[in-house]
């Protein structure tokens, strides 16, 4: 009489035989993966976490900016799907669960992003007396502090080298990189600062 | 090796045997079961209302209590699903009892409609609204109790619908222990509060049920 295997059995052999295209078709069957994963099977674990994480990656990818963003979202989605893990029980689909913890944190990252910039932002009415009239004249070379460009935050460096090494206006440069006008002469405006603090010095 | 793979095999090393939490509807009997021997030690030790059987035999104090108890079922069914972070593939359920409260508004202001002449106030008033938030504060406690053991991505709205649970809990309590027929004191001086606290309860949720 053939007795049923459990779940992490059945995934094990199932990995074992699989060359590494089948090995990653199998993945696709999260369901069972995370049965085993529940049971206790470290491999299959690892199958799943990398499954989601493939299958998250491009989800995140189309709501955030940068590449590094959306690593650091995608490792607390991993975290939360450990943490979260006794809540599946492997008898309903698997993607709407991984998809709400995904959903969930991004939402997370993207309050925290965004009342992170409400609190460093500046009124633009306030940088009127300050800012030059044109934002991308400053008197200096860009050849010159470039060393110093490279130190600043990823943004601010990038900002600085469409207006001064490629000759974006800030118009351009905004359109660029998805951001309002003021915002990138607002990011010029703080990097500029930080240059003229550090060239002082 | 990338910061994923090495995330990945981080833990998967912790991988080990995970009891799956109970579906949703075992916990929601639990809290329901929970909720009727709490709520018959209270009216043991209070006392039921001494007109209970002429008063049952009032059709709008009847429905009252039947969707009291209805909105208590479906909140406590909602908080269950709740805890879990894709609400256990049964949104309709989880979103239901905003829906149902509004229907037990609406027999409320039938039933306001039907009280003519209208009732005599009872002389005491906030005193209802104090009773209540009492007794319902040990079902809200084991009920964010329970659902911190869980996973919940909506926990603003968890948290608003455990204190409704909850206060649902003490009005019935109270509507079957106070001689009181006067829907206008129901309304302002039971029911009202249970909405503000199910406001409140968005509040406590960000602070309770945040993982």
């Amino acid at each position: 009489m053939c007795r049923a295997l459990p779940d992490s059995e059945l995934v094990r052999k199932k990995l074992q035989a699989m060359t590494e295209t089948e090995k990653n078709f199998a993945a696709e069957d999260l369901e069972a993966l995370m049965r085993a994963s529940l049971a206790g099977d470290k491999q299959a674990y690892a199958a799943l976490l990398r499954a989601s994480a493939r299958l998250l990656r491009p989800f995140l990818a189309r709501r955030l900016n940068t590449a590094s963003e959306v690593e650091d979202v995608l490792q607390e989605v991993l975290l939360s799907i450990h943490k979260a893990r006794h809540t599946y029980d492997g008898t309903r689909p698997y993607k709407p669960w991984a998809y709400a913890i995904a959903k969930f944190r991004l939402n997370d990252y993207l309050r925290m992003h965004y009342a992170d910039q409400l609190q460093q932002a500046v009124d633009i009415d306030d940088l009127e007396n300050i800012l030059h009239a044109d934002v991308t004249e400053t008197g200096l070379s860009y050849e010159s502090i470039s060393g110093e460009v490279e130190k600043l935050p990823d943004k601010q460096a990038m900002i600085l080298q469409l207006l001064h090494r490629d000759g974006y206006t800030a118009k351009e440069a905004a359109h660029r990189l998805g951001m309002t006008e003021s915002a990138v002469k607002v990011a010029a405006h703080r990097a500029y600062k930080v240059l003229r603090e550090r060239l002082e010095r | 090796m990338t910061d994923i793979e090495q995330l990945v095999e981080a833990l998967a090393a912790q991988a080990e045997q995970v009891r799956p939490a109970p579906h949703p509807f075992a916990l929601a009997a639990k809290l329901a079961a929970a909720a009727a021997l709490y709520l018959a030690l209270a009216l043991a030790a209070s006392g039921l209302r001494p007109d209970f059987a002429q008063a049952w035999h009032h059709p709008w104090y009847a429905a009252e209590l039947l969707a009291l108890l209805l909105l208590f079922l479906a909140s406590t069914c909602s908080v269950a699903l709740l805890g879990f972070p894709d609400l256990h593939q049964k949104r309709a359920l989880a979103y239901a009892p905003p829906g149902l409260f509004a229907l037990f508004a609406l027999l409320l202001a039938f039933a306001w409609q039907a009280d003519t002449p209208p009732a005599p106030l009872p002389v005491h008033s906030w005193q209802c609204s104090l009773s209540i938030m009492l007794v319902a504060l040990l079902p809200a406690a084991w009920t964010f109790y329970a659902l911190r053991r869980y996973a919940s991505t909506h926990f603003r709205l968890a948290g608003s619908i455990a204190l409704l649970s909850a206060f649902s809990v003490g009005a019935l309590w109270l509507r079957l222990h106070e001689v009181n027929d006067s829907i206008y004191h129901v309304v302002l001086w039971h029911y009202l509060p249970m909405l503000a606290a199910g406001f409140i309860g968005l509040w406590l949720g960000n602070k309770l049920l945040r993982w």
